[in-house]
This record gives structure tokens, sequence and C-alpha cells, in this order.
């Protein structure tokens, strides 16, 4: 297929946390609010004049100085984004809102404060709460940490607008970028997909480190060049997968499962579209702060949710997109040391596979695993597998 | 006659299988690596269709099925297959019964589980570290200054067995040079070492769903001191393949190429 138009551009900007949108909306004036977790509602980070961007660390190399601070068993990629803080690749943020969800994350970001990584003068953390059980309880303690350590502090800290009007303002501009991305991503259903899952990862991704402003005419231009884009005539991919797991916010994960065969037909981890690119929809007669954290409470995948109805709830989750993508087989992959994947890769692994009856890859990776010639292996073999009971099944 | 080609380009050998139409080896080759799989493949290939007379050059197989490591640097390969499921596939054609395989390659350890028709069940890799592989025997054998069959066979002597604690395969090194040094024998020093990996091949042994028997594949298949260490540790039997278990990849990789060069 041709290239996407926007691509290459969009490639780049995922080379580097500071990138060309973000130098741009600081240098308009700008607040760069950074973010470690889907928890805390991305329309309360993108306020009046503030812009969300999730710290990654691309192109990670050694992370010896994370490692002296966290030591060698901490998630790789807290460890990774402390390693980046310390080379001074978060300068530009204004603050962190750290939500107290995975203490790993936790930890780094307490690093980063303690250490005072980002030396600026009005630069401030805050932690909150988030819920680890969806209902009416959770809700109200959600509500109150939203608004006790979120927009409290970004309008006593920077003046940010936190009307009720300026949240339903950046709940639109979300949704502006929500819908497009999974209007983008429904072509992944064809059974030979005018889009690859590749450029859906490029695409998503870029939503999650830039301006809403930025990338939204973006969005609408790949867009309609999508409605007009020819598949190649030869499919080349072999099997169909859901990713799920862990957050990857390395695209190069996703070009490696295709290259050894598995075209990711739909994601569901942390940081992919599925749930966190869903509409928040705001039901009448609810107080706006209270609208957005149900959404997030309720339609959140995270392994973070503990109560056995949210854990039943992730499989069939799963199940459905597998369905709805056409799937043949399932990935969970989890970044090394990750608490909450850890349980849940092997328990939902064996759930899906059992009960559901989906062939199942599970794999902890390094969290910079694009170039991993294992990983690769791995993916191949479980393609084959799938490839040939398919034939077998239709022989017989 | 058709031939049909499988080649294993391993982090340490080169493996090179040739099949007739009905299946039958026509040609074998097991050669060291060279730091370019290319010309490691190149080599293998070449050396395995001088065994054959029908065949004048690889260009004449049928159809030619890459796999291990290198398996994308094949040259005229048709297709690449990965080496879990060569694996599997050349066992299934050896010993159809055999149902849990390890694979002791050279930089890592596989536990694979097959299904009756040569497919793979399930798989399990431990790549995370040289410790338990190929390369660690090696570097074991080399302490010693002894090559690996003399170092399997002096484990074989040993009436105790002094553990190894350490995991790492550099430290493992220098514990084993200690040990040397305040005089214990040696040959329960190589038992342990022995020991050291038969235990970490329990964890794949489990994950391949080895209940009674399980087949050892690769380099390390062949050390018969290894071999006993795991009936020891795992207490099941290891299964005698009707060929060379470091074939394996290389054989499987063959007969995929034989079920699509005649189906095709």
């Amino acid at each position: 297929m041709k290239d996407l138009v926007h691509i290459y551009e969009l490639e780049k900007l995922l080379q580097d946390s500071c990138n060309d949108a973000v130098r741009q909306a600081k240098a308009q004036g700008q607040y760069a609010i950074g973010s470690v977790c889907a928890m805390i509602p991305e329309p309360l980070l993108n306020l009046d004049n503030c812009f969300s961007v999730r710290l990654r660390a691309p192109r990670t190399g050694s992370m010896e100085m994370g490692t002296y601070y966290m030591t060698s068993i901490m998630c790789e990629c807290a460890r990774a984004l402390l390693e980046r803080a310390i080379e001074g690749g978060y300068g530009y943020l204004d603050c962190i809102i750290a939500p107290d969800a995975c203490a790993q994350m936790n930890r780094c970001v307490e690093n980063i404060d303690k250490l005072g990584l980002i030396d600026k003068e009005n630069f401030f953390v805050t932690y909150s709460d988030v819920p680890m059980k969806s209902d009416e309880t959770a809700l109200r303690h959600y509500v109150r940490q939203m608004r006790q350590y979120v927009l409290e502090p970004l309008n006593r800290n920077l003046g940010v607008d936190v009307s009720d009007e300026a949240l339903r303002r950046a709940v639109e501009k979300q949704n502006q970028v929500n819908r497009l991305v999974m209007e983008i991503g429904e072509y992944r259903k064809e059974a030979n997909p005018r889009i690859t899952g590749y450029e859906f990862a490029v695409l998503c991704l870029s939503t999650f480190v830039c301006p809403k402003e930025y990338i939204l005419p973006i969005l609408e231009e790949t867009l309609d060049e999508l409605k007009r884009r020819e598949p190649d005539k030869k499919n080349p991919c072999r099997a169909r997968v859901v990713m799920v797991g862990s957050e990857i916010d390395d695209p190069d994960l996703i070009r490696l499962t295709e290259e050894a065969g598995a075209l990711v037909a739909a994601d569901c981890y942390c940081l992919g579209s599925f749930p966190e690119r869903l509409e928040i929809q705001l039901a009448d007669g609810e107080d706006v702060l209270t609208g957005i954290c149900r959404h997030y409470m309720e339609k959140g995948q995270c392994p973070r949710f503990m109560n056995t109805e949210k854990i039943r709830e992730r499989h069939e989750y799963v199940d459905a997109l597998a369905r709805e993508f056409h799937a043949d087989g399932i990935i969970y992959q989890q970044i090394k040391f990750c608490d909450y994947w850890g349980y849940e890769r092997a328990y939902a692994g064996e759930v899906m596979r059992e009960q559901y009856g989906y062939p199942v890859l599970s794999v902890d990776r390094p969290y910079v695993a694009g170039g991993s010639g294992q990983l690769r292996t791995r993916v191949q073999a479980f393609v084959e597998s799938i490839e040939i009971k398919k034939l077998n099944r239709k022989d017989k | 006659m058709k031939y049909f080609g499988g080649c294993d380009a391993g982090s340490t050998y080169t493996k090179c299988v040739i099949l007739d139409e009905t299946g039958k080896i026509a040609a074998q080759v097991t050669g060291k690596s060279r730091i370019n799989p290319v010309l490691s493949a190149r080599a293998a290939l070449d050396e395995a269709v001088a065994q054959v007379p029908d065949l004048e050059s690889a260009e004449e197989l049928a159809y030619l099925v890459g796999t291990g490591y290198g398996r994308n640097k094949v040259p005229f390969a048709d297709e690449n297959i990965s080496e879990i499921s060569c694996h599997a596939m050349g066992v299934h054609v050896t010993n159809p019964q055999v149902r849990a395989i390890i694979d002791i390659g050279g930089q890592d350890v596989k536990g694979i589980a097959v299904d009756t028709d040569g497919t793979v069940r399930d798989f399990a890799m431990n790549d995370k570290c040289a410790a338990g592989t190929g390369r660690f025997f090696e570097t074991m054998a080399n302490a010693f200054e002894m090559s690996l069959p003399e170092f399997s066979r002096l484990s074989l002597k040993a009436k105790n067995v002094i553990p190894i604690t350490a995991q790492c395969t550099v430290f493992a090194e220098s514990e084993v040079i200690s040990l040397v040094g305040e005089g214990k024998p040696m040959e329960e020093i190589a038992a342990g070492i022995e020991m050291s990996v038969a235990k970490r091949c329990f964890v794949m042994a489990k994950k391949a769903g080895a209940v009674d028997s399980v087949a050892l594949t690769g380099g390390c298949a062949k050390n018969e001191g290894l071999k006993d260490a795991i009936e020891k540790v795992l207490k099941i039997r290891v299964i005698e393949l009707g060929t060379d278990p470091q074939l394996m990849g290389a054989l499987g990789a063959a007969e995929y190429a034989r079920q699509k060069g005649m189906n095709g």
C-alpha cells in the first residue's frame, strides 16, 4: 500500500517526548501537563490552555541511572521514564498529575519530584487515589480525588479555568479525537484491511502525546485518505489477533508482530484505542465531573479493578473485541515486573484459552521490544500454530 | 525424483537436511555457524546438495524452508518457519508418539507441547540469559579445558554431586574455578553443572506438559550427562530419538518443505 500522507510526520513525532508539536504549543504559552496513567481522565488535563502528554521514553537504551533509584526488579517502563527524566527529557513539563494506581510508577514520579529533575520554579506534582472497584461509593471518592488533586491544583498553581463549561469543552474536544480514532480503527475489521495495525498504533499513540488541536486535522485528513485507499491485492496477514495487556508506547512492537505474520486487528492495552478512545457520553442531569469520572470508571479495563464483576467483564470485553474484529487469536503481553498485568496475564490467558477456546500467546517483554528476535520467534510460532490448525480444520 | 530442503541457521551450528519425495533423508549436514548466517546457510546447503547425486545446485530443490535464529537469512529459501514449529515437526516425523519436547539450543531453551499431527499445541521459551543453554556448557567445558563430549563423560563418573549455586554463566564459571582450586573432585563439579541445567529444564518440561516422558532436541541433547541429570530431576524418561536430535529443526523444516512442495 502507498504510505499514508502523515505517517512519517507522526513517526517522527513519536521519536521524542518533547516533540515538535509540544515545542510549538509551549512557544504559544500553553501548559504541558504530564500524565502517567489512563485513570486520570484526559479531559481534565486538557482544560483551558493546557495540553496533556503521556510520559514515554522513546529510544531508550541503558536504564542504569533509573535502576539505581528503583532497583532492577521494578517495572522497566517506570525505570525508563525516570532515566529519561534524569537525562533531562521532561524539562518542558509544568506539572505531573499522577494517581496512586501503580506503586512502581508512583515511585518513579516521586523520584522525579524529590530529585528536582524538572528545574522549573512553579513545577508541581500531585497524587490522587483512583478506584479499584466500580460502584457508586468508589465513584464519589474518585470525583472528590479528581477535584482535590487535579482540578484545584491546576487552578491554584496555573490559574486554569476548571468551570463546568471548560470541562464540557474539553470533553467535546476529546470526543472529536476519540470519534476519529474509532472511525479509522473500524477499517481493521475488513478481511484485507486498508490500514495496518502498525499504522493505526502510530495514529492512536500520537493522540496521547501532543495537543488535540495539532492531531485533529491530521486524523481528519487520514480518515479521508483511508476512504479512498486501496489495500494491496495480496493480503500479507496470516492470522488476526487482538493485542491485550500493559502499556505499549512503541509502535515498533506492533510492527514486529505484523512482520511475524499476525495482523493486530484490535487492541486493548494501555495507550491503545479500546477503551481509551471510546466516546465520553455525559448523562443529562449529572454533574460534569461525575459524568467524566463515571465514564473512566465504568469503561476502564485496567487490571487494577479487582472486583469480580470487572474481572469477568475484562474477559468478555476481549472476547467481544475478538469477535467484532474477526480475530483468530489473542496476544497477552506485559512489561516485565508489571504487578497488575503479571496476575492478569496469567489468569486471563488461561481463561481465554480454556473457557473461550482462543489460541493465546502470553509473553512478558522488555520495555523496548521492537527489535527482539526472541519475541519475533514467539509470535511467528504462534501464527504458524493458528495457521496450521485452520488448514487442518478446513481439510476435515 | 524431487528433493526438499530444510536449513536451520542456529546461533552456534547450522544444520541442513534434504528429503526425497518419500520423506527419506537424502543428505544431512551439521557445521559450526559463522558470524554471518548467510554464509553459514550457503555453506551447509552446498555441502548437503553435494551429497545427493541427482542434484547439482541448491536451486534444484523443489522447495526450501529456512528456520533457526538466522531463518530470514537463508539464501534461496521459499519461506521461513520458526524453529519451534520445525522442532515439533521434526520430532513428529521421527517419533510420532512424542508429546513433549525440550529443545536446548545454543542460546535459549524451549519447552514445546506437540499435537498428534505434529503441530505446536503450546510452547514456552527461556531466552533471558545464557544460563542453561549450549553456550553455558561450552563455557563450562572450556573452564575444564575439555571438549563437550569429554565433559559429559566425566560427569557420568561422579558418585556425588556438588551443587552449583550461581545461575549466571559468568558467575558459575568463577564458582567452578574456585571449586577446582579447592581441590574438589572434577567429576562431581561436572555433575553439579549438569544438574543445574537439568533443573532449569524443569520449568520448560512442565510448560510442555511432560508427564512421563520427554524428548530432548538441539545440540545439548547429545550430552549423556545432561540426559542422566534430567531423568533424575524430572523423574521422567528421556525418549531416544530415531534421528540425530541436533537435526530436528532442519528435519522439520525439510518435512514442511516436502509437504508444501508436494501439495503445491
